[in-house]
């Protein structure tokens, strides 16, 4: 995949374009934009800024949860109406149903869109096996760690097989060690040809994090939400160790772009 | 789900013997019931069970009709800005008024609808018991709805769970538990309406609905001590039977849709593992109630979904034109019964009445609450005995404080005074809300704040000041506001007994009201009291209640 492709002059097509979006709250206070910004087929871009910038709220508007005030979402070309089916979410509190099973959490986006139940079983099998939670089908997320119900989330996201993987702040309820171990298991899912997800679009407030991951990072800032800056990472060779000296200076770099 | 336990022919055959027991029973009834408007109920004691499963009857449909009307108002209330401004406000006034008194008028109502028909008195009286059991169970579903993380209801929205897939797997898991809790308030609430709604009597008209509740109220009046011990002794079984049959296995089986984040695998209630072995069950499950429900929830989603689109719409129907409707009519009788004849002398006396019962409801409320803070402390703090005393004081509760009269009219017999007595009564309904709030509360006091407390020396009276009661203050005020309302329904009951053919009362406004009701006749006082005693509640509600409840949740709410 174009992890490490050369930096072509024309960009790729487009997975979703947001043209003008705006947020309000209330009639009077705009929270989030105007912004224009495009999520390209097969790339990883990441979304930060600092808290109250409407990095969450744009991830939201991109899934189809939540309608912008004004602007539009253009997915695949067409004007988005009502939830984005193109696209899962993956959410920062996991977000599972407590009452259900870990196969069925995982089934539960495949039983709306009304498949037959012996496929939607198979096809959560599939998933749970490749974030490797086999054995813990018949667990209910309360008896999981934080770690293995992000798991179960990511599992979830995947297994309606999305073109666009939405991740909110997915790591920050986690402990160090088991978020830089399920961030090595997302790069390599991505890549992998067993999963459809051709782009994601990762929200965090970490630094270090976005550069570990990205192909493009889209700076916010905040009162109200707006670009402030795009830096392109897609010549920065992977894996991106923390230790490397080119990672540690473009860490540098973008901190410099947030003070 | 687990590993299936093998099917065993004992329990189909156990589960055949009991619904024979049952239809026979039922046969036997039918056959030797007096009818509805005889004056008394035949006092045979081997016809108990057959008046203990008519009563359970009527609590159960009445309790069906109440979980399921809750679950559209709460969701409206919690679905629509519009629709929650004309709900809330509704149910809250209802929940406080003392709806006991407005008896007669109910029944009055009906009774004429069906013309003096069984089927009439029977609404009645599931009217009267619906209007115990309703509000709290809206209320919880509204409650649980509101509160359901915002991050769920958006992963269910993302993954596109809509109409019957949305109820299934969202909306009803997320408000089973507080429907079961409040389910338990409501049976407990139904008992002690029923007992009063099985025998209805208007002015000079009185029925009779066979049941354990007139059974009761029948050998009090008439003062058959031995009667109305069995009655209380079968009254207390069931209610024993009730909490190890039903409510238990319920709220073992509710553990699973609690929204809590770490614990241990949601356990299967053992009833219900015992019934899976029976292969009745099993087919049954399989064939009729699982397909049966899905084809419900499909139904009724799509009528709740519409109704959730039309929020406001259904909202103004239901609220905004029925209620005003109501109150309009009312407003009308009302004019004709004071306009139409020269007011009675009685209507002098109800503000003195009217104080003195406050008092009385005060004095309930001041003891509830200064005797459950130290029994509580104690309780909560011999976590051995916690969940023993949890469980003696849920049974204890939800024996309706109508059953303790019998045992209240003995004390009077022995000279103790009617004042106290009707306290004494009214407290054995507000006491147990009070306690049940402060017990939670203090359950829920984090363990870090206790040790915290005993290192720096807070033991004894001193931890219950400085710890323990401003920690369990905003459960304790809502305890006291619970018990506040009910304590009202209490004296209507407890200010006028008839029992062993001699009547005990003591003046005040629930005694007023009940000479009017049974025996003058005089709607005027009767309309005249209860308006009153509406009034008070809803101003002392307003003016002191809530800001209480406001200022004490502000100030002493448990947050890290």
């Amino acid at each position: 995949m174009p992890a490490s492709a050369p930096v072509s002059a024309e960009s790729p097509a487009a997975l979703l374009r947001l043209e003008g979006v705006e947020q309000f709250y209330g009639e009077k206070i705009r929270i989030l934009g105007p912004i224009d910004l495009e999520v390209r087929e097969g790339e990883f871009l990441s979304l930060v800024g600092p808290s109250g910038c409407g990095k969450s709220t744009l991830l939201r508007i991109v899934a189809g949860v939540l309608r912008p005030t004004a602007g539009r979402v253009l997915v695949g070309g067409r004007p988005l109406k009502g939830v984005n089916t193109r696209a899962a979410m993956v959410f920062q509190s996991f977000a599972l149903f407590p009452w259900l099973t870990v196969v069925d959490n995982v089934a539960v986006g495949l039983e709306a869109r009304a498949l037959p139940l012996r496929e939607r079983l198979k096809k959560a099998q599939k998933y749970i096996d490749l974030v490797g939670l086999s054995g813990y089908e018949r667990a209910f997320p309360r008896e999981l760690s934080r770690g293995m119900k992000q798991l179960v989330g990511l599992a979830r996201a995947l297994a309606v097989e999305p073109e666009l993987l939405c991740m909110d702040e997915p790591f920050s309820a986690l402990d160090v060690l088991t978020a830089r171990t399920i961030r090595d298991l997302v790069l390599d899912l991505w890549k992998s040809p067993e999963v459809t997800t051709k782009s994601i679009l990762l929200v965090t407030h970490s630094i270090e994090e976005a550069v570990a991951m990205s192909d493009r990072v889209v700076v916010l800032k905040a009162n109200p939400g707006r670009i402030a800056d795009e830096v392109d990472l897609r010549d920065l060779p992977r894996p991106r160790r923390p230790d490397l000296p080119a990672v540690r200076e473009t860490v540098d770099r973008m901190y410099a772009l947030l003070a | 789900m687990n590993a299936r336990a093998p099917a065993s022919y004992s329990v189909d055959f156990g589960l055949l013997l009991l619904l024979a027991v049952l239809v026979a029973a039922l046969i036997f009834a039918g056959s030797s019931l007096r009818p509805y408007d005889s004056p008394e109920l035949d006092p045979r004691p081997e016809l108990l069970p057959v008046y203990l499963l008519l009563s359970l009857t009527r609590l159960g449909v009445t309790l069906a009709i109440s979980v399921l009307l809750a679950i559209p108002t709460g969701y409206l209330a919690a679905k629509s800005a519009f629709a929650r401004r004309l709900i809330l406000p509704t149910l809250d006034i209802f929940q406080s008024v003392p709806i006991v008194g407005f008896f007669p008028v109910a029944v009055w109502g009906f009774v004429r609808l069906f013309g003096g028909s069984a089927i009439g008195v029977e609404l009645a009286a599931v009217f009267l018991i619906f209007t115990s059991m309703f509000w709290n169970l809206a209320f919880g579903v509204y409650e649980s709805l509101i509160t359901v993380p915002e991050e769920l209801r958006m992963a269910a929205d993302q993954f596109g769970l809509r109409g019957s897939l949305r109820w299934a797997h969202l909306i009803l898991p997320a408000v089973v538990p507080s429907l079961l809790y409040n389910s338990l308030v409501s049976w407990a609430n139904g008992w002690f309406f029923l007992i009063a709604s099985e025998i209805i009597a208007v002015g000079p008209a009185r029925y009779t609905l066979p049941g354990l509740g007139s059974y009761l109220a029948q050998a009090v009046t008439a003062g058959h001590n031995d009667l109305t011990m069995l009655a209380l002794a079968v009254l207390l079984a069931t209610t024993v039977a009730m909490h190890l049959l039903l409510w238990g296995p319920l709220s073992t089986w509710a553990e699973r849709f609690h929204l809590e984040e770490t614990g241990d695998r949601p356990r299967r209630p053992r009833i219900a593992r015992l019934l899976g072995r029976s292969r009745l069950v099993r087919s049954a499950t399989l064939r009729i109630v699982t397909p049966a429900a899905q084809q419900a929830l499909r139904v009724s989603s799509r009528v709740l979904d519409f109704l959730g689109r039309h929020a406001s719409g259904s909202a103004v129907a239901f609220f905004g034109l029925a209620v005003p409707a109501l109150a309009g009519y009312g407003g009308w009788r009302l004019y004709v019964l004071f306009a139409a004849r020269p007011l009675s002398p009685e209507l002098k006396g109800i503000p003195v009445d009217l104080l003195l019962s406050f008092l009385r409801v005060i004095v309930g409320v001041v003891v509830s609450a200064a005797v459950s803070v130290p029994l509580a402390n104690w309780i909560v703090r011999r976590v051995r005995w916690r969940s023993a005393a949890l469980a003696v004081i849920q049974i204890l509760a939800s024996i309706p404080a109508t059953a303790f009269f019998p045992l209240v009219v003995i004390l009077l017999t022995w000279g103790l005074g009617m004042n106290a007595g009707a306290v004494l009564l009214a407290l054995t309904t507000m006491f147990w809300y009070v306690l049940f709030n402060v017990v939670g509360a203090g359950s829920a006091i984090p363990k870090e704040t206790q040790e915290a407390a005993f290192a720096f020396g807070l033991r004894g009276r001193r931890y219950v000041w400085r710890v323990f009661l401003p920690a369990v203050l905003p459960s304790l005020v809502t305890g006291c506001i619970t018990a506040w309302g009910a304590g009202w329904n209490a004296l209507i009951l407890c200010e006028y007994l008839e029992a062993g053919r001699r009547v005990h009362e003591v003046r005040g406004i629930g005694a007023t009201l009940d000479r009017a009701t049974y025996r003058s006749g005089d709607m005027q006082v009767v309309a005249a009291s209860l308006a009153s005693m509406v009034l008070l509640i809803i101003f002392v509600n307003r003016l002191f209640w809530d800001p209480l409840y406001q200022r004490v949740a502000a100030r002493y709410k448990m947050e890290a």
